[in-house]
């Protein structure tokens, strides 16, 4: 599964998406405001999900701004901590 | 239409500035503040956050600390209004208190042991059931009056005394122990951090580089009475609750509304309750947790409603106390007008272009005889008290 | 306590074990008859099966999208739906909503979150506990939630406060409506059986198999746990637009030695629910006044006292006296007056004995016969 595709599923679970299915989500959609409708809330709330499911620590909301714009782009910084950068 | 003033005759504190009201206002004067990482609990967060801990005060283990925070305040204001059992008994008294962890039916020791599959201990669950804060205080005083426990998060010390206020002129009692009380314990330190809200600095109540807020813990209590029992009583009035007034959001669970739309209306409502006009005010005792949000909105709406009024925020001493804030900073804005002077807005340094006004950078001696304590609150509680000198 | 500022019961929701809405409740308290359901507790010598009176939200879809509840707990569902209920029971006006003041009293709280936001960091450490389940644990989350989707701007006040609760609160409503600081306020209590409470409840507050509720025996616990919403729409009566009665009072206190002063109510409605103890000093307040106790219809809930101020209401309203359920009083030699009998009074009062030897107590009032209500009879006929 690539992460792009964990993440749907896990935006739509831990986030109660209820109504959704992962295909549902666009990957280039913006997560907050008219793409998905996320708010500030749903935003500290995935700073937690990104540090439950990958192990990763987002230390301030700005850096979770430049990462948070969608599933891709939130996908890409997962994948470059990971891989270290 | 303007209501009755209501007389404070007694006033009490406790926090991480003092463990009394004196000691306390003393300190905010000095322009001291030590906050540091919890010492009373442990956390396995990376980050340590500053805190405002009442660090030499010692509940006793049959009460939550909330609950004896609110005693102890609630004792100071009883003997500063020369009350004591005997003269309590003899009037009908209420107790409203405002509190969040006060009455929360959790325990950190009693859920994990639950969660392990153990049958843990009920000592914890008992300690709750006889903590409530309210009847802590009734109990210990055997005030035979109204009681309620006001859980409207961050407002629910201005809450409980503007409550308690309308009792008193309904006729629901002669006198009132009214305010606030909160601990800090494990529960709240790690909410607020996942909220992201918390600075991990002391706290910059209208800085530019404000990151959030600290949080702290304390109690502080009124003693509220009618003018007739003040009369053949022998009180003093030592301050006057002119009026109150609060107002939703409507808007989010956590985020204040960016109009501020709530904060007018409540500012409205209590300075029309007082019969004040914003030009009278002598100064503001801002919510100002430091948060970017929260200083944000508040400054805007005391630009447009109370232009050029001096104000400040005191949680740069104590720390965002939650239930216990809104009492705290009402004693603390009582005291100010009777000395006639405000202290600085700690930890100010650096004007927010963004936020165009600046709160007090030193102490600062200020002239009338009004003044207004505000609080913003989760679930968009906004609540505001006016104070006048008696 | 009659005068120009009378304040009217004009809407009421409810949802509970005996069901969802304001005509449900009327017929479990006509029939006298209500039966829990189960719940199935974790303990730790395994799964525990108890009986509960528990609540079933799902008619919350008709008020409210369900992408809007995604982050709404059962504490605030309930408390949305009984709120909803009320408001349509009302048939308040679209308009009116945004002036309402907002009050909610609940004994323990969104406990069912808090508990969820506690799992969160005892399981995966503190850096991953939820901010969604610590901003909905918070105590006025309810209120805030009916107040954004009402897009309600007045007060808003939540009271926690075990058994007293709902008549404190309901003290708090009274004043700001003779205030004049809102027209309506609208008034709602709320308990949920979540896991913790039900868990504690069933540690502390044993109640044997199939026993029914008998709330004024002092042999042993027989209190069902329960779950569910009682909300009032309040409103000023010059501003009512019909209702069912008029809350005359609301009161608490420290109980006095010469007992509870009771104005001139002709009934009492005892809020008793199977707690041994609290029973006697309710069978001791009974003396010599006609009694009535429902609570083995909705249960064993600290919010309970509103729905007695919902079957006070109801009684107001229809002239007619619902039987107490047939174990209430067993072996007490109260006067417990024959379910479909007259009223014979225009006063009704509910007596809340809580914690710490204090007590509330909520009257009501017989709606005179005047423009309002003739206006509500006009429109339910039109």
């Amino acid at each position: 599964m690539t992460t792009v595709e964990k993440l749907k599923a896990i935006l739509v679970k831990d986030l109660n998406l209820e109504e959704l299915t992962p295909g549902d989500i666009d990957e280039n959609a913006p997560l907050f405001g008219e793409g998905l409708g996320l708010d500030s809330l749903d935003a500290v709330e995935l700073v937690v999900v990104v540090q439950k499911h990958f192990g990763i620590d987002i230390q301030n909301m700005d850096e979770a701004k430049a990462a948070f714009q969608s599933v891709r782009s939130l996908a890409s910084y997962i994948e470059g901590r990971l891989s270290g950068g | 239409m303007s209501v009755e003033p209501i007389p404070i005759t007694g006033m009490g504190c406790i926090c991480a500035a003092g463990r009394n009201l004196s000691d306390s206002m003393r300190a905010l004067l000095r322009g001291e503040r030590h906050p540091a990482p919890p010492v009373r609990f442990a956390s396995d967060h990376p980050i340590p956050h500053p805190v405002f801990e009442a660090v030499d005060f010692e509940e006793p283990p049959d009460f939550l600390r909330t609950s004896a925070f609110a005693l102890h305040a609630a004792r100071e204001a009883i003997a500063d209004a020369g009350l004591d059992r005997e003269s309590l008994g003899a009037l009908r008294v209420g107790v409203c208190v405002g509190t969040t962890v006060g009455a929360v039916m959790s325990d950190e020791t009693f859920c994990r042991g639950c969660l392990a599959g153990e049958v843990p201990d009920m000592a914890p669950i008992r300690r709750i059931l006889r903590s409530n804060p309210a009847d802590v205080i009734a109990r210990e005083f055997g005030l035979s009056g109204p009681r309620q426990t006001v859980v409207t998060a961050c407002s629910s010390g201005t809450d409980a005394v503007g409550i308690a206020g309308s009792w008193i002129r309904a006729g629901l009692c002669d006198a009132a122990i009214a305010g606030g009380a909160d601990e800090l314990g494990r529960i709240t330190y790690i909410g607020f951090i996942s909220l992201m809200i918390t600075d991990d600095s002391p706290c910059k109540p209208f800085d530019r580089h404000r990151k959030g807020l600290n949080l702290g813990e304390g109690a502080a209590m009124v003693v509220l009475a009618s003018e007739r029992v003040l009369r053949r009583s022998g009180m003093r009035a030592r301050s006057l609750v002119l009026g109150y007034g609060s107002a939703g959001d409507a808007y989010h669970l956590t985020a204040p509304r960016p109009d501020g739309a709530g904060l007018r209306s409540a500012i409205s409502e209590a300075l029309a309750a007082s019969g004040v006009s914003p030009a009278s005010v002598a100064f503001v005792n801002a919510h100002g947790t430091g948060t970017p949000d929260n200083d944000r909105v508040e400054s805007r709406v005391l630009q447009d409603m109370l232009p050029g009024v001096p104000f400040l925020s005191t949680k740069g001493y104590t720390g965002h106390t939650l239930g216990a804030a809104g009492a705290i900073e009402a004693v603390f804005t009582a005291a100010c007008l009777e000395m006639g002077k405000i202290p600085a807005n700690a930890g100010f340094e650096t004007p927010d272009p963004e936020i165009g006004i600046t709160p007090v950078r030193e102490v600062t001696m200020v002239e009338g005889t009004v003044a207004l304590s505000e609080s913003l609150a989760f679930g968009g509680n906004n609540s505001v008290v006016v104070l006048g000198k008696a | 306590m009659s005068g120009p500022d009378r304040i009217v019961i004009e809407g009421i929701g409810a949802v509970g074990g005996f069901g969802c809405g304001i005509s449900v409740l009327s017929r479990a308290l006509t029939e006298a008859s209500s039966s829990p359901g189960t719940f199935d507790l974790s303990t730790g010598s395994g799964t525990v099966r108890i009986p509960a009176f528990l609540a079933d939200v799902s008619r919350l879809g008709e008020f409210i999208p369900v992408r809007t509840l995604r982050r709404i707990d059962r504490f605030s569902r309930l408390a949305l739906l009984g709120s909803h209920l009320a408001l349509a029971d009302a048939e308040l006006p679209e308009a009116e909503r945004s002036r309402l003041g907002i009050i909610i009293a609940s004994g323990y709280g969104a406990t069912g979150i808090t508990y969820a936001f506690l799992k969160s960091f005892i399981s995966d450490g503190d850096i991953c506990a939820s901010p969604t389940y610590f901003a909905n644990s918070v105590h006025n989350s309810a209120a805030a939630h009916i107040s954004i989707q009402l897009g309600a701007t007045g007060p808003s006040l939540t009271v926690t406060h075990f058994h007293l609760s709902v008549p404190s609160a309901l003290a708090t409503a009274r004043l700001w409506l003779a205030e004049g600081r809102v027209q309506r306020v609208l008034f709602g209590a709320v308990d949920e059986l979540s896991e913790l409470i039900g868990y504690v409840r069933f540690r502390m507050r044993h109640a044997p198999p199939d026993t029914p509720m008998t709330p004024l025996w002092t042999e042993m616990e027989t209190s069902i746990p329960a779950e569910g919403a009682a909300f009032l729409l309040l409103a000023r009566e010059s501003a009512a637009r019909g209702g069912y009665c008029t809350l005359e009072a609301s009161t608490t206190g420290s109980m006095p030695n010469s007992g509870v002063p009771f104005p001139e109510a002709g009934l009492l409605v005892l809020g008793a629910d199977g707690c041994p103890e609290s029973g006697g000093r309710y069978a001791a307040a009974a003396q010599n006044v006609r009694v009535a106790c429902y609570t083995p219809l909705y249960g064993s809930m600290p919010s309970g006292p509103a729905f007695d101020v919902a079957a006070g209401a109801l009684i107001l309203k229809g002239g007619r006296l619902f039987p107490s359920p047939g174990a209430a009083f067993r072996d007490f030699p109260a006067t417990v007056p024959a379910g479909g009998d007259p009223v014979g009074t225009d006063r009704i009062a509910c007596l809340t004995l809580a914690e710490d030897n204090a007590y509330g107590l909520t009257t009501l009032g017989k709606l005179p016969d005047t423009a309002c209500v003739r206006a509500r009879e006009g429109r339910t006929s039109s």
